[in-house]
């Protein structure tokens, strides 16, 4: 099909064009200013009140209702959980409690260290810097600290010996510490002591202690994820564990502030390699097995 | 978190469900039940290579499948799985019993040793299963025959929840077929119409 144009005589293509615009502007150019103005304000409100109402969203975290769930009890949920785990690497693997908080979306979060009755890590060996003779160097050592001094400790790190996993630094040694050049040994491998990260601190002995068994946690989207056993623990050990756990969370919501409030609202027991089960606070039910043999590989 | 129906459905009918019925779901003579033909267990170990070339895949199977029902109906019995790195290396399982083997496992040892697995105490003797170039229902098959175990059978309940799973994967065929017969016709529409219009404009350009 051609144009239409085309087909028409030629005087009347030649009127066509002219006739156009000689139409149209006056009529339109009076009512149309006015109409586009009344709809961009109109508009221009709708708009605002959607952004703010994107904005504000629900103030609380959903919570799913825990009547769908079927819970499950600490050893019943133990004997799964082993297993899915089994022919793991024992030190590999680890329990983990998920604790659900019923909690507001905004303000703030809880964020501490626990320490266990049990240690869930194994070991972590600590190296302490602080002048050999005092009594910091006692204190370390009863502590638990693998490696303690000052020279000797300068020499086995140059040495390229480095057989620990965290470094403690006592302030009065501070200075020697710097002038030893240790910061392009140690310092790629995030050991290297500094009060930005607290590892210049005064009373070793309590720092050295919180630092092997401590296990930092923190809440994320209204969930904390903390391990809290090894997978050769007794049902006992587990239970004790979980309840400083959650005891440490309520205590931890209770002295945020006097306005927010925090619940724990769901315990889920997992694994490294297993699902997660929600616990329903019993230690066994009926028909779990003894809690003698839920323990070792 | 995922909506509480699917997740509980997920976790119960498919995974646990998957760890007590199966190839494996069986419990072994205890201290208590033991015989005079079939000593008690109290350990298993299992060696296998990492790739699954020279025989070993029915060893790793047989970890993936089988041990997690064995440890469910087998709280107390230690089992340990070591992967070594030597292809060429022996792919065994080693079962220790309490005081003596029975007479099933030394008529069906292997000749092979495995230095992986952990000493058999004063009190236990161990039997080596060579497991290479075997399925691991075969190596179930010895296993059970060596130990005596006793397979538990699915319950009512748990049939039933099979075959409403297998329903569920039937119904779920049906409807896969059902949904891409509607989305291929969607598709064809649109393209006639893209046709079209891709004719009107070949026209206008004209």
């Amino acid at each position: 099909m051609a144009s239409y144009s085309s087909l028409l005589p030629t005087a009347a293509r030649s009127i066509l064009p002219s006739c156009r615009p000689a139409l149209r502007p006056s009529p339109m150019a009076t009512f149309l200013p006015a109409l586009q103005q009344v709809r961009a304000a109109s508009q221009a409100r709708k708009k605002d009140s959607k952004a703010s109402k994107k904005k504000k969203g629900p103030k609380e975290f959903k919570q799913k209702d825990l009547k769908d769930m079927q819970q499950y009890a600490l050893c019943d949920a133990m004997r799964y959980l082993r297993a899915f785990e089994v022919g793991r690497e024992p030190t590999a693997a680890k329990y983990e409690v998920h604790v659900r908080l019923k909690t507001r979306r905004d303000g703030p979060v809880i964020r501490n260290m626990l320490r266990f009755p049990h240690s869930v890590q194994t070991e972590s060996r600590i190296c302490v810097v602080c002048p050999p003779g005092t009594r910091h160097e006692k204190e370390a050592r009863a502590a638990g600290a693998v490696l303690v001094g000052e020279q000797e400790v300068f020499d086995a790190v140059k040495a390229g010996k480095i057989e620990f996993d965290r470094c403690l630094c006592h302030p009065d040694s501070l200075e020697a510490l710097n002038k030893a050049g240790l910061g392009r040994i140690l310092g790629p491998r995030g050991l290297m002591p500094s009060a930005k990260t607290g590892t210049v601190v005064e009373d070793i002995a309590v720092r050295v202690e919180m630092l092997r068994g401590g296990t930092v946690y923190r809440e994320r989207d209204a969930v904390i994820r903390v391990p809290i056993g090894q997978l050769g623990f007794t049902p006992e050990q587990l239970r004790d564990n979980l309840r400083a756990t959650i005891e440490q969370i309520k205590k931890d919501a209770a002295g945020l502030n006097d306005r927010i409030t925090k619940q724990v609202y769901e315990v889920v027991l997992s694994s490294t390699h297993g699902p997660g089960f929600s616990l329903n606070g019993d230690f066994k039910s009926d028909n779990s097995p003894d809690p003698a043999v839920l323990q070792g590989v | 978190m995922v909506n509480l129906f699917k997740r509980m459905r997920k976790l119960k009918t498919v995974r646990l469900l998957n760890i007590q019925v199966g190839t494996g779901a069986a419990t072994f003579p205890s201290a208590t039940s033991a015989t005079k033909e079939f000593p008690a267990i109290t350990r298993l170990h299992l060696t296998y290579a990492r790739k699954i070339y020279g025989g070993h895949q029915g060893a790793r199977h047989f970890w993936r499948n089988c041990l997690p029902r064995l440890k469910y109906y087998n709280p107390a019995v230690p089992m340990t799985v070591r992967q070594t790195d030597q292809q060429d290396g022996p792919a065994a399982l080693t079962i220790y019993f309490s005081e003596r083997a029975s007479n099933a496992a030394t008529l069906l040892a292997g000749k092979v040793t495995d230095q992986h697995a952990p000493e058999p105490a004063a009190t236990e003797q161990s039997v080596v299963l060579d497991v290479k170039n075997l399925d691991y229902k075969d190596i179930w098959t010895k296993v059970k025959n060596m130990t005596g175990a006793q397979e538990i059978p699915p319950s009512a309940e748990q049939q039933a929840e099979l075959q409403k799973l297998e329903q569920m994967r039937q119904q779920a065929d049906k409807d896969r077929m059902r949904i891409a017969a509607i989305r291929q016709a969607k598709a064809d529409q649109e393209r006639m119409l893209q046709e079209a219009r891709g004719e009107v404009e070949k026209l206008k350009q004209l």
